[in-house]
């Protein structure tokens, strides 16, 4: 798998990246890393103990890194969700979360296939 | 890029202690001469900083050009987007990292203008970036140190705002890697440009201002060399004119002035006398007394001095001139109109010129002249004040009184300590030709080198240390303190922090920040003795604290510094040492001394009290010892105070006075014979075999008064009583008794004791 195919995979912009970062080996270095983040499990904890400042945080960074990476799937749920976290817990925030997770283990998978191979 | 790198891929782990010797070695020069042919060229050292979660940074000085590669700060919550950013600038930069906004602050609290270019995030925990910014505005950091705010929150109310804080460009995410640090690299340069112009300028300011103080000072020795005036005519004047302003302004507000201006007084002071240049030798060292006509050519020197300033054909209008001016002209007008060369009156004199005024009288007076011999300090006071030498503002005679004290010192001192600037002056411009360094630069580097001198005393000393700002109201401590405390190195807003109330207590809190409050800049040490709370325990610690006071006129309480040391086992030693020379050993008791003390203490604290002493002993004790040993005769003595404890009442005084002689003291209302007796009764009773049987002797203050000799010593005699008339009983101090013996303590050199069972 390519680091092309990985992007194809967890549905981001390879292209935008590349034209961003200028340097495909730092993409692949970073995209490699995104798994070490503990953003993710943060917000499930957080979530879990009802303290939303710190998931509004959590999900902000999610958002920051997607779109430092342009994982353009997970960056749009994500950055809904840290809206409607934004102050304190909204009505959507289920649903949202919900998307999250789905678009999370998406691009886990895809970049574990990645990682896997590479 | 820079050998730094390569000398830390080499030897990681040891940037050796040495450093810190080669560079105050660079500093002597001649001693490490081994290294010099190499390392002139090109060697560099690298001072490994760890920021507080002991990241390993570098910072490298190039010796050559003394250029220390600049440093990053990116403060980010994200490790991902830290990491990013370090990626991409991390070759050319050094990098710093914060996770939170806390540690951002304390960094560049550390740091300060070391730090070339902070990249800050908005959203982060404990400090958000709008935070980091607030503070560094409120210290000003903002204008040395540029920021580039770089976030996801792209609503124009956060661009807004981060402009508005000061920061210099907002980049939001996601960036392009070849614009971020285009704009980072122009933002750095951009900056290095500014601080190079603004180093270059204050050097150059420094130096004028050095030269014309030298050419003033060149100038008004002429005047004096041809006058015949001691070379330190112009010195004394100057100090004696600064001492004097200042103490005038701060008596009345009228006279205050910002400092710039005092110092150009000062400094044109020393012109006072440049019209004497046009006057004859003759006249100037005339030895006698100067005729009409003389002391009217005399006179002219004012109105010379003054018109020579005034024709300068250039410098006119600058502000030194025309203070100058003043003082030229109106040094010799005296408060009630009666001086020369204009008779001006009052306050129509410029203050300058009558503080110049005072300050030659006093100086012409005391020094020696060829028509006078040198008077005393106190003469010359005296004729001051009693207006021998004319009428000065009466406001400024308070101020003269108020300072004469000090002048003689003051005079010896400062002029002490102005040749010694010169000599500073001469080092420095050896250090500035030798390592061609600017001398702002060189003092970023003097401060580096105290802060590592700092740190390393302070983590070898093992005590707490710490520091307060009072804007913003932040501790940093010690690495051992906060270790030591269980508390984080900054603590932002400590007075409501529960931490440090939970530790400190509100009380001790309360007293520290009062105590150092009450200070002053010139006695600024304060010392605390408080229990605190140290993991769970409580322990005795000792502050010592200084309060740091800014320059200003009034001064301001920025902060402390000080620190805390565990005093606790020795303040426990201290309690146990008291408790020894207090107490008796065998009973815990107070001792005869101690229960004498607080005896007397009590009756002088209640003049109208009622009082009562009984010495009681116990019968027979001689025959516990003998028939049942001494360790028996000890137990049947605690015995005997176990009893005695419970019969008296908390407020109550016991005593052990002497071997199995007994003391106690007590405040009654009114039946004192009930209470004697009911003490009397409950302490007979038996210990194993033994019986317990005691004889009472008892005085009262109602019948012999207050002093404690006499009120001991007729308890004695009461006792003696007793024991004359069988023991087991008690009896009350009378007139009777008076000429009696007494058991414990012979008196009138009577060595007549009575012996009875001892």
């Amino acid at each position: 798998m390519t680091l092309k195919e990985c992007y194809a995979a967890l549905e981001g912009d390879y292209e935008g990246v590349i034209a961003r970062l200028r340097s495909e080996k730092m993409v692949q270095k970073f995209v490699l890393k995104f798994l070490n983040d503990k953003s993710y499990e943060l917000l499930e904890t957080s979530l879990k103990e009802e303290n939303y400042e710190e998931a509004f945080r959590a999900a902000h960074t999610i958002k920051g890194v997607c779109q430092n990476l342009n994982f353009t799937k997970l960056y749009e749920s994500s950055s809904k969700l840290t809206e409607s976290l934004r102050s304190g817990k909204g009505e959507e925030t289920d649903e949202l979360l919900e998307q999250v997770r789905k678009d999370y283990q998406q691009t886990a998978d895809a970049i574990q296939a990645f990682g896997a191979e590479g | 890029m820079c050998c730094c790198s390569s000398f830390f891929s080499y030897g990681k782990t040891s940037c050796p202690v040495g450093l810190s010797m080669l560079y105050l070695n660079r500093w002597k020069g001649p001693l490490w001469s081994d290294w010099t042919a190499q390392a002139l060229s090109a060697y560099r050292f690298c001072i490994k900083m760890f920021n507080s979660h002991g990241r390993k940074q570098e910072v490298d000085y190039m010796s050559g050009k003394h250029s220390p590669r600049q440093t990053i700060l990116i403060a980010d919550d994200s490790e991902m987007n830290r990491s990013i950013l370090t990626d991409m600038l991390g070759d050319e930069y050094e990098i710093m990292e914060a996770e939170n906004g806390i540690e951002a602050v304390s960094i560049l609290q550390k740091y300060g203008n070391s730090i070339s270019l902070l990249l800050l995030d908005i959203v982060m925990p404990q400090m958000d970036g709008f935070g980091v910014l607030a503070v560094m505005n409120k210290n000003r950091w903002i204008e040395d140190i540029p920021v580039i705010m770089i976030s996801a929150e792209s609503a124009s109310v956060h661009v807004e705002r981060a402009y508005e804080l000061g920061v210099t460009d907002f980049i939001s995410r996601p960036f392009d890697a070849l614009i971020l640090h285009r704009r980072v690299v122009n933002t750095i340069l951009l900056y290095a440009k500014q601080k190079r112009l603004i180093d270059m300028v204050a050097d150059q300011i420094y130096e004028k201002e050095q030269q014309s103080s030298l050419m003033v000072d060149i100038l008004s020795h002429i005047v004096e060399f041809r006058n015949g005036e001691s070379g330190l005519h112009v010195l004394h004047i100057r100090t004696l004119t600064e001492l004097l302003l200042k103490h005038l302004a701060q008596k009345d507000s009228r006279y205050q002035m910002p400092r710039s201006q005092m110092s150009l007084i000062c400094t044109a002071s020393a012109l006072h006398d440049i019209g004497k240049i046009a006057v004859s030798s003759e006249i100037l060292n005339k030895p006698g007394r100067l005729t009409e006509e003389e002391f009217a050519t005399m006179k002219t020197h004012t109105l010379i001095g003054a018109s020579m300033l005034e024709d300068l054909p250039v410098h006119q209008g600058e502000p030194l001139i025309k203070i100058a001016y003043e003082i030229c002209r109106w040094h010799h007008e005296r408060y009630d109109g009666r001086g020369y060369p204009d008779g001006l009156k009052g306050d129509d004199i410029p203050i300058s010129a009558q503080i110049v005024a005072l300050a030659d009288v006093y100086d012409a007076l005391t020094s020696e002249r060829v028509y006078k011999k040198a008077f005393s300090h106190d003469t010359a006071v005296q004729m001051i004040l009693e207006g021998q030498c004319g009428q000065f503002n009466p406001l400024l005679m308070e101020c003269f009184k108020e300072v004469e004290g000090i002048l003689e010192e003051e005079l010896r001192t400062n002029t002490q300590a102005k040749a010694n600037q010169r000599q500073m002056k001469n080092v420095t411009e050896e250090l500035l030709r030798h390592e061609e360094l600017s001398a702002s630069e060189r003092t970023l580097q003097l401060l580096e080198h105290e802060r590592m001198k700092y740190s390393f005393f302070a983590d070898m000393s093992q005590e707490i240390q710490f520091e307060y700002t009072a804007a913003p109201s932040m501790v940093t401590l010690s690495v051992y303190g906060a270790k030591k405390l269980g508390m984080e190195e900054i603590i932002m807003d400590p007075h409501n922090n529960e931490k440090v109330l939970e530790m400190l207590g509100r009380d001790n809190l309360n007293i520290i920040t009062k105590a150092l409050h009450n200070t002053t800049p010139e006695q600024p040490v304060i010392k605390q003795d408080h229990e605190i709370r140290i993991n769970g325990q409580k322990r005795w610690m000792r502050t010592v604290g200084r309060a740091m006071w800014s320059a200003d006129e009034p001064p301001r309480y920025m902060g402390a510094i000080g620190k805390t040391t565990d005093i606790h086992d020795e303040r426990l030693r201290i309690d146990a040492l008291v408790q020894m020379a207090s107490h008796d050993p065998l009973t815990g008791l107070f001792n005869h001394n101690y229960a004498r003390e607080r005896i007397r203490e009590r009756m002088e604290l209640l003049p109208k009290g009622r009082f009562a002493l009984a010495i009681l002993d116990l019968d027979h004790f001689k025959d516990a010892n003998d028939n049942y040993g001494h360790m028996f005769g000890d137990h049947v003595l605690i015995y005997m105070t176990e009893q005695l404890r419970r019969c008296i009442r908390s407020g109550d005084i016991a005593a052990r006075v002497g071997g199995d002689e007994f003391l106690i003291f007590l405040e009654y209302k009114d039946n004192v014979v009930a209470a004697m007796d009911r003490i009397f009764h409950s302490l007979a009773g038996h210990y194993e075999d033994f019986k317990i049987s005691v004889s009472m002797g008892v005085a009262r203050t109602e019948i012999v008064g207050k002093d404690y000799d006499t009120l001991f010593h007729a308890a004695d005699q009461a006792l003696y009583a007793v024991k004359r008339a069988g023991r087991g009983q008690y009896r009350f101090y009378d007139d009777t008794m008076k000429e009696m013996l007494s058991v414990i303590s012979p008196i009138d050199g009577s060595d007549d004791k009575f012996v009875s069972d001892r």
